[in-house]
């Protein structure tokens, strides 16, 4: 594979340090219609890599095929090779039930479980991994909770249903939800697209003090949140074909501001949608 | 089972924005009006002459309809309490039946039948609801009978503590109160299929995705998350379908046994209330047409009350996910 | 920049054996997970074995029954020289077509009318009725029987007979057209509506000329599958049709039916009117079958057109 020339452009000379996630020459495609391809590019452990570009160009696809969501769709079919710690996630030792606690996801709409409370919500993967001794369900909720900067507004009514918290709430403890089976791995599907500025502000202050806990891979539509908050970033474009394709992987600073590609560019320069 | 009208509020809004048939008072209007209270005569009639007709017997006696164990025709005393007794055994077993057997079905018709297949399933089942009850009742009472008596019956009795549930009636009779419970339980399979499957498949599917993305099973998602979000629903599934299995008259009346003592053993035969009216409505005189009108009464409230309650159960679950 | 409340050494133990619980339990999550999916096949088998094996003595049975003289001749009672002479059913065959067709004139109009009512109001009454029609497409069958008892045979004082068979039949299809035609008419889109009336056209030409016809597959097939129901039903004419043993089909004449024929003759001492039961219940089913299986393909076929 070393010999493989990857398409992606990206800078010779960046050594990234330790490496969570390795994507080589993924490819997601829905009954033998691509929808993304291309990609390759190293997740750095302990940053946040953001996954760029215009609506349809495969950002979404890419995100979901990190943690096997795409197994549930029939039709689907992922090639390539995506490592978590240098084991194969699709091919390897690792069972899905597994790689999904290690990989965690946000989505966009918070979707809290509305049956639950909020500390079911929190405790809810414990639970669903087999977890039962409250002493260790607490502070598993204490924790995850502090670390979505939740606690603070609802340690006082952690039984009451989880749909009477706000948007930024719900989606905070979300956040929580996924944290509490402590992840290296945080996968964020454009998480503030659906809350109001403030709570997107938020959000976007915990995620950066959520790097020294996990990795996190972000996917947005907003480019400014992707200046702000990501170290690495990857722009991704639609095709001629209707498949999004890997154009540039690189720093942020690199990305935003002397990008190799002319349609990276154009991108951030916000010539096109 | 009623559909929920799609693009409900588009409609409306047109409706009331801009009018409809019935805004103008054009001959068209006076023929859908008309029509309209032509059905509400029909129903008020439907509701208001069973309970005229039966007026004879609650003035004669009372409420002894509700708590008389016998009886006697032709002209009385009438107690219904034994159609009551076996109404509500043979609905509650038939009932048991159809929600193990139907949600198990739900389950893999939503989540693990593939889509391709999910089409003929639901049509089998769908099939399965329109046999007419009387095939149900004659292939229990010529196929289904014989073998309980021969095969099942005596293999019943043999558990240890058969005789208190079963009872030992001996080989001649294979209809029983049980069989007409397993006849009535798997007549109301389709029916809890048809809502339950609704109500499961519309559970988001990004609830399912975010449980799964917790390192869950499959099933721990079905468990934990789908049946919880669609519990209120289930609920009016279990009620609609309680409801048609105490309504059902004609197979019960093949394979019930028809016999009017009142006694829980439920390998002998027994009645219902439907089917008792079926069967004995014949040769009845003026006075046992009474009581048989008197027992439709009751009938009439029993599933009138349990259609409701399952109707604003389904329409709860309907607005709890219009929140989610 | 919010800060970490807890600092992260202090939590580790926590998620190791939050890690250690979670890979000890997975095997048998993951077990649990295969049984309940083998036990929910078991469910869908045992739903469908029933109808499996019905079908399977339908036409084990019913088959060897049809022939020519169980569609042409009327019934007789077989007697001990002549066990087998049980004639047809065509007296009931008549009577069912009769029995429907009088049905269908009665309860389908009026039914769609009050159905395109309950689509374009929005009235109390209109609330009203939809709650009266949903209550009473639940209700047991066997009260229409006793509804058209007390009203036609007794009250009118017409008796047994096929008017009083068809108004129970009637009865039992009105709610049923009423709320498939209301669906059928909500189900047009709302734009073509909104079309209609942009061209300028009154409401209720709009109303007729426009969104009706559009409806028409959901109504027609709606009042077929209706119709299919009540040509199964027994309780509501058990009752009131009186049966009989000619090919009669006069609305005030007694007459008799499919189902009717079959409850009557089950319990038969006679194994060759037994028999000839398992040919009605045949004809029955297939008759629904086909015609339930044929407009729902139609009316599949017509939205695909539409679409």
């Amino acid at each position: 594979m070393a010999d493989m020339q990857s398409k992606t452009a990206t800078t010779e000379s960046t050594n990234r340090g330790p490496i969570a996630m390795q994507l080589r020459d993924v490819a997601v495609s829905f009954h033998g219609r691509t929808a993304v391809r291309d990609c390759s590019f190293d997740v750095a452990k302990n940053k946040v890599t953001s996954l760029i570009g215009p609506s349809g160009s495969g950002k979404t696809t890419l995100l979901r095929a990190l943690n096997r969501l795409h197994d549930l769709t029939p039709g689907a079919k992922v090639s390539g090779q995506i490592l978590l710690e240098g084991v194969d996630t699709y091919r390897g030792d690792l069972t899905v039930t597994e790689l999904r606690t290690r990989v965690g996801m946000v989505f966009q709409r918070p979707n809290p479980f509305p049956t639950m409370s909020i500390y079911d919500n929190a405790v809810s993967g414990l639970r669903f991994n087999g977890v039962k001794k409250k002493a260790l369900l607490d502070e598993a909720a204490e924790s995850s909770l502090r670390s979505a900067a939740l606690w603070d507004s609802v340690s006082t009514r952690l039984k009451v249903a989880a749909s009477n918290l706000s948007g930024g709430e719900q989606q905070r403890l979300c956040i929580a939800r996924a944290l509490a089976l402590d992840p290296e791995v945080l996968l964020m599907d454009e998480p503030t697209s659906a809350l109001d500025p403030i709570a997107t502000l938020r959000i976007e202050e915990l995620m950066t003090s959520l790097k020294s806990r996990v990795t996190v891979i972000i996917v947005t539509h907003n480019m400014q949140q992707a200046a702000r908050i990501s170290d690495d970033c990857a722009f991704l474009l639609m095709g001629e074909d209707r498949a999004g394709e890997l154009i540039e992987f690189d720093t942020t600073e690199k990305i935003f501001n002397n990008p190799i590609d002319p349609r990276t560019l154009d991108y951030t320069l916000g010539r096109f949608g | 089972m009623t559909q929920v009208p799609t693009d409900l509020r588009k409609h409306e809004e047109v409706v009331a924005e801009f009018g409809s048939a019935t805004t103008s008072r054009t001959w068209y209007f006076y023929v859908l009006l008309a029509a309209a209270v032509l059905f509400l005569l029909v129903s008020i009639g439907f509701v208001g002459t069973i309970f005229w007709s039966s007026l004879p017997t609650w003035l004669h006696g009372g409420l002894s309809l509700l708590t008389g164990k016998g009886w006697t025709a032709p002209n009385g005393p009438f107690g219904g309490l034994a159609m009551i007794a076996g109404t509500i055994e043979t609905s509650l077993i038939a009932l048991a039946i159809a929600v193990l057997i139907g949600l198990g079905t739900s389950i893999a018709i939503v989540f693990y039948i593939p889509r391709r297949l999910r089409n003929i399933v639901a049509t089998l089942v769908e099939l399965l609801a329109a046999v007419p009850s009387i095939v149900y009742g004659l292939w229990g009472l010529l196929v289904l009978a014989p073998w309980m008596a021969t095969t099942v019956n005596p293999w019943l009795n043999k558990l240890p503590f058969a005789t208190t549930i079963f009872g030992n009636p001996g080989q001649e009779f294979g209809t029983s109160l049980l069989l007409a419970s397993i006849v009535l339980g798997i007549m109301i399979i389709p029916t809890f299929v048809a809502i339950s499957r609704e109500v499961i498949a519309v559970v988001p599917q990004d609830l399912i995705e975010a449980c799964l993305s917790l390192g869950a099973t499959r099933w721990q998602v079905i468990r934990e998350v789908v049946l919880p979000t669609a519990k209120v629903g289930l609920y009016g599934a279990t009620f609609l379908s309680l409801a048609r299995a105490t309504g059902e008259t004609v197979a019960v009346a093949m394979v019930a046994g028809g016999v009017a003592n009142m006694q829980f053993h439920l390998l002998y035969p027994g009645t219902s209330i439907a089917s008792w009216i079926a069967l004995q409505f014949g040769e009845s005189t003026s006075k046992e047409v009474a009581a048989l009108m008197a027992l439709g009464v009751l009938l009439m409230l029993l599933n009138f009350g349990l259609s409701l309650i399952s109707r604003s159960l389904v329409n709860r679950q309907r607005k709890l996910l219009a929140t989610v | 920049m919010i800060e970490l409340e807890q600092p992260v050494e202090a939590g580790h133990e926590m998620r190791a054996e939050i890690r250690r619980i979670s890979n000890r339990t997975r095997a048998r999550r993951v077990a649990t997970s295969r049984v309940m999916v083998l036990l929910c096949a078991v469910a869908l088998t045992l739903a469908a074995v029933p109808l499996a094996l019905l079908i399977y003595q339908l036409l084990k049975n019913g088959v060897p029954v049809l022939n020519k003289a169980f569609f042409t001749t009327v019934p007789s009672t077989p007697t001990l020289i002549a066990p087998n002479a049980t004639g047809g059913v065509s007296n009931a065959i008549v009577g069912s077509i009769a029995l429907n067709i009088y049905a269908s004139v009665l309860a389908i109009p009026v039914g769609v009318f009050v159905g395109i009512y309950l689509a374009e109001t929005e009235s109390k009454l209109a609330t009203t009725l939809r709650t009266i029609a949903q209550t009473m497409a639940g209700a047991p069958s066997i009260l229409m029987g006793l509804f058209a008892f007390s009203f036609v045979v007794h009250d009118l004082k017409i008796g047994f007979s096929a008017l009083a068979g068809s108004f129970a039949l009637a009865v039992l299809m009105l709610p049923v057209i009423i709320l498939s035609s209301e669906i059928a008419v909500r189900n047009v889109p709302a734009t073509l509506r909104e079309a209609g009336l942009a061209l300028g056209a009154k409401p209720h030409k709009v109303s007729m000329r426009v969104v009706l016809p559009s409806a028409l597959t959901g109504i027609v097939t709606g009042a077929i599958l209706a119709l299919s129901r009540a040509v199964g039903e027994t309780a509501p004419v058990l009752l009131v049709i009186g049966g009989g043993f000619t090919n009669t089909w006069g609305l005030l004449n007694p007459v008799s039916a499919l189902p009717l024929s079959i409850f009557e003759n089950a319990k038969s001492p006679w194994p060759s009117q037994r028999a000839q039961v398992w040919g009605v219940a045949l004809v029955l089913v297939a008759f629904i079958f086909l015609v339930s299986l044929t407009a729902r393909i139609w009316a599949s076929r017509k939205q695909q057109v539409r679409n």
